[in-house]
C-alpha cells in the first residue's frame, strides 16, 4: 500500500475485538473497536484504517464506539467496513461520507432451482448471454429509459413501481431490505444532475467491484437455516452487486458540497473532510437524509431491473419461464446506507442514525424487520467475496444487537490496491487462469479482471471466520463462482 | 506533467506545474486518463467553455474536476486540451474534445466522484503541486 502503516494502539479485548482507545488523539469521544484476528489485523495495520475509526469516534453524538468489521481497509474519510452510531438527541450528526458515494450499494441472491450438472454443460453461452445483455462497464447505458418525472417516481416509490409495469413480481419486495422501500425519501429535493445521471442507468451493473454471478452452493454449515433460506448443495444461484449508479454518486456529491461549512457553523471540528457531517436536526441533515433515503429507493429499483434481466436470460438459455425456473429472490441487502434504527444502548431504548459504510446489516432471530418467511431463524445477510474462490449467505445473530448495531462484514476487502493489481496482472491473462479454475469471466474494460483479480482481494473465509466466531453473524452457505460478469 | 497514484480501492490523481493554470489543466488531462485508456485517441474538436466561483484553490480544483466528471457523465464528452485562468474569485477556461466514441475510445474506469479526502493544492519551492483521490 502507498500509505504508512498504522503504528497506533490496537489492545485484544477478546472475541476478536480490538481496541483503540479514545485517549489515542484528541476528539475521540468514544473508543474504536475493530474486529479481526492476527492474521487479518496484520493487514490492517498496514495503512491508515484503523486512524480512519478513530477520526470517525470524534462525530458529535457517536454512541458507544467507532466500529469496524475484519474487511476493513482504507476509505476516504470513513473506513471501508465503518460503523457509526449517533444519537440525535445528544447533537449526534449525519455524514455522507459515512454513506459512502454510491447509496445503498447492496448485494441480492436470487436462487434458481437448476444444479450444477444442469447449469455445465451451457454455462458459457449462459454467461455470454448475461454478458450481452445486462449493460455493465463504465458509459453503458440501460435498454430501461426514464424521463426526469418517471426517474423521481423511481426515488419516490421504489421497485413497487417497475414492478407494476410486469419487471418483477410483488412477493419480490417481501424479500428486499425495508421491502425495497424507505420511508421519508423527498426525490423533489434531489437535483436535476442526480436525475439525469441516474434516468439512463437504472437497471446497469457500472464498473469497479460490482459484478454479477452465477454461483453454485458449494457447502453448506447450518442445514437447518439454508432450508428455511431454500439453499441446498450444489444449487445454482444469481448474486447482483451493484448500488444507485450516478444519482446516488450525485446526490452524495451534492450533499458533501452543501455540508463544507457545517463544522464551522455548527461548532465542531473534524480531523478530515471528508468526514463532512451535520446535525441530523439541522437543514443541511434534514435535506441530505431526505435525498439519501430517496437515492436508497432508486438503488434497490436498479437491483430489481438487474435481477429482471438476469431472470429473462436465464429463460432464454434454458427455454423455461423464470418461474418455473424457481428464480426466486432470497434477500436483497445494503451495505452503504444510513438508517434510524432502535438499539439498546447501557440498557437504554434509543433511535440513533446508524451508518453502515461498507457494513451489513444482520439482524437476528425475532427482529420484526427480518422478513416474515425468515424470522424464525435470522436476517439473510449476503457476503459477496472475489470472483476466483468464494461468496458466502450468512445469518444474522444476536451478537450483532449487542456489540455493532446489528451491523456484520461486507465482504473479502481488498488487499491489494488497483494500481498494484494492475501492475502484478501484467503479462496474464486473468480470464484464463480463472477459466483453468472452473470460472467464466467477462468484462467490458480491459482493466476491469485485472484490478478486481482474486489476489486483489483477502479471503472472505478468513473475514467470515472473524464475524461467525464473534456471534456478529452465522455461517449458512459458501457459494463458488462459476460465470462472473463485471464492469 | 500528470501521474495516477495508488490509494487501495480508489485512485490518486497528482499533478506537478510551474504554476496554478497548467497545474488545474495537468489535473484535468490526469482525470481523462482515469477514465480512458488513452487519452491522446480524443479528438479536440468541439469547443466549451466553463466559469467557476471559488476563493479556495482546493475546493476550486474539487469544482472544476466535478464540472468536467459531469459533463462526461451527463452529455458524455471527453476533453482533450484545456486553456484554464485560474483567479483569486474562480477560474474561467475553454475546453476542447468530443463526445465518447465506443469505436475510438476505450473506457477504463468509471470515476463515481471526486472526493475531498487528503485533497493538496499547495506551493512548493518548485512549483505547484496537486492531489486528489477519485472514487472508482
Amino acid at each position: 500500500m502507498s500509505k504508512a502503516e498504522y503504528t497506533g494502539p490496537l489492545e485484544p479485548m477478546g472475541c476478536h475485538c480490538y481496541r483503540i482507545p479514545k485517549t489515542y488523539k484528541p476528539g475521540m469521544r468514544v473508543d474504536g473497536h475493530i474486529y479481526a484476528n492476527e492474521k487479518l489485523l496484520e493487514a490492517i495495520r498496514k495503512d491508515q484504517a484503523p486512524e480512519q475509526v478513530a477520526n470517525v469516534a470524534t462525530l458529535p453524538g457517536i454512541q458507544v464506539a467507532s466500529i469496524a468489521m475484519p474487511d476493513i481497509h482504507w476509505g476516504y474519510g470513513f473506513c471501508i467496513g465503518g460503523v457509526c452510531a449517533t444519537d440525535p438527541n445528544e447533537g449526534g450528526v449525519i455524514s455522507p461520507g459515512g454513506v459512502g458515494y454510491d447509496i445503498n450499494c447492496g448485494v441480492r441472491l436470487v436462487k434458481t432451482n437448476l444444479f450444477l450438472h444442469d447449469v455445465q454443460p451451457r454455462l458459457k453461452e449462459l454467461v455470454k448471454q448475461l454478458f450481452h445483455t445486462i449493460p455493465s462497464g463504465v458509459g453503458r447505458t440501460g435498454k430501461y429509459k426514464f424521463d426526469p418525472a418517471e426517474t423521481r417516481r423511481l426515488m419516490g416509490e421504489g421497485p413497487k413501481f417497475v414492478i407494476q409495469r410486469g419487471l418483477g413480481v410483488p412477493r419480490d419486495l417481501d424479500h428486499t431490505e425495508a421491502y425495497g422501500f424507505i420511508e421519508g425519501g423527498d426525490p423533489e429535493l434531489v437535483s436535476d444532475h442526480a436525475v439525469k445521471r441516474g434516468s439512463e442507468q437504472c437497471g446497469t451493473l457500472g464498473s469497479g467491484n460490482h459484478f454479477l454471478e452465477v454461483q453454485v452452493v458449494d457447502r453448506i454449515d447450518d442445514d437447518q437455516v439454508a432450508k428455511a433460506f431454500g439453499l441446498e448443495l450444489n444449487q445454482v444461484c444469481v448474486m447482483i452487486h451493484s448500488g444507485s449508479r450516478g444519482l446516488g454518486y450525485q446526490v452524495c456529491d451534492d450533499a458533501l458540497a452543501s455540508f463544507r461549512n457545517c463544522a464551522q457553523k455548527y461548532g465542531f471540528h473534524l480531523p478530515d473532510r471528508q468526514l463532512a457531517c451535520a446535525p441530523v436536526d439541522s437543514p443541511e441533515g434534514r435535506k441530505y437524509i431526505a435525498q439519501m433515503r430517496a437515492a436508497a429507493n432508486f438503488g434497490f429499483c436498479n437491483r430489481q431491473l438487474l435481477m429482471q434481466q438476469a431472470r429473462e436470460v436465464f429463460a432464454a438459455v434454458f427455454g423455461r419461464s423464470w418461474e418455473d425456473l424457481g428464480m426466486e429472490l432470497l434477500y436483497d441487502v445494503a451495505h452503504n446506507i444510513a438508517k434510524l434504527e432502535e438499539h439498546t444502548i447501557n440498557g437504554q431504548k434509543k433511535k440513533v442514525w446508524v451508518h453502515r459504510k461498507g457494513a451489513t446489516r444482520a439482524f437476528p432471530a425475532g427482529h420484526p424487520e427480518v422478513p416474515e418467511a425468515y424470522r424464525a431463524v435470522g436476517q439473510p445477510v449476503i457476503i459477496p467475496g472475489d470472483m476466483g474462490r468464494a461468496s458466502w449467505v450468512l445469518v444474522g445473530a444476536p451478537g450483532a444487537m449487542e456489540k455493532t448495531f446489528g451491523t456484520t462484514c461486507h465482504g473479502a476487502g481488498r488487499a491489494m490496491s488497483r494500481t498494484a493489481a494492475k501492475a502484478d496482472a501484467a503479462g496474464r491473462k486473468i480470464d484464463r487462469e480463472l477459466e483453468h479454475r472452473g470460472v467464466i469471466a467477462m468484462a467490458s474494460s480491459r482493466f476491469g479482471l485485472a484490478e478486481e483479480q482474486p489476489k486483489a482481494y483477502k479471503n472472505v473465509d478468513d473475514v467470515v471466520e472473524v464475524v461467525h466466531d464473534a456471534n456478529l453473524s452465522r455461517r449458512v452457505a459458501r457459494m463458488r463462482p462459476l460465470g462472473v460478469i463485471k464492469g | 506533467m500528470h501521474e495516477l497514484f495508488e490509494h487501495t480501492a480508489d485512485l490518486g490523481l497528482r499533478a506537478v506545474a510551474p504554476d496554478v493554470n497548467t497545474l488545474f489543466a495537468e489535473m484535468a488531462a490526469c482525470l481523462m486518463s482515469a477514465i480512458v485508456e488513452d487519452p491522446a485517441s480524443i479528438q479536440p474538436l468541439h469547443e466549451s467553455a466553463l466559469q467557476l466561483a471559488g476563493t479556495e484553490k482546493d475546493y476550486l480544483l474539487v469544482d472544476w474536476l466535478k464540472e468536467l466528471l459531469l459533463r462526461f457523465e451527463e452529455d458524455h464528452m471527453l476533453f482533450a486540451t484545456f486553456d484554464v485562468q485560474v483567479s483569486d474569485t474562480g477560474l474561467t477556461a475553454t475546453l476542447r474534445g468530443e463526445p465518447v466514441d465506443p469505436q475510438r475510445h476505450a473506457l477504463a474506469h468509471e470515476v463515481k466522484a471526486i472526493t475531498y479526502h487528503e485533497l493538496k493544492v499547495i506551493q512548493t519551492p518548485q512549483g505547484w503541486l496537486a492531489e486528489v483521490i477519485v472514487d472508482i
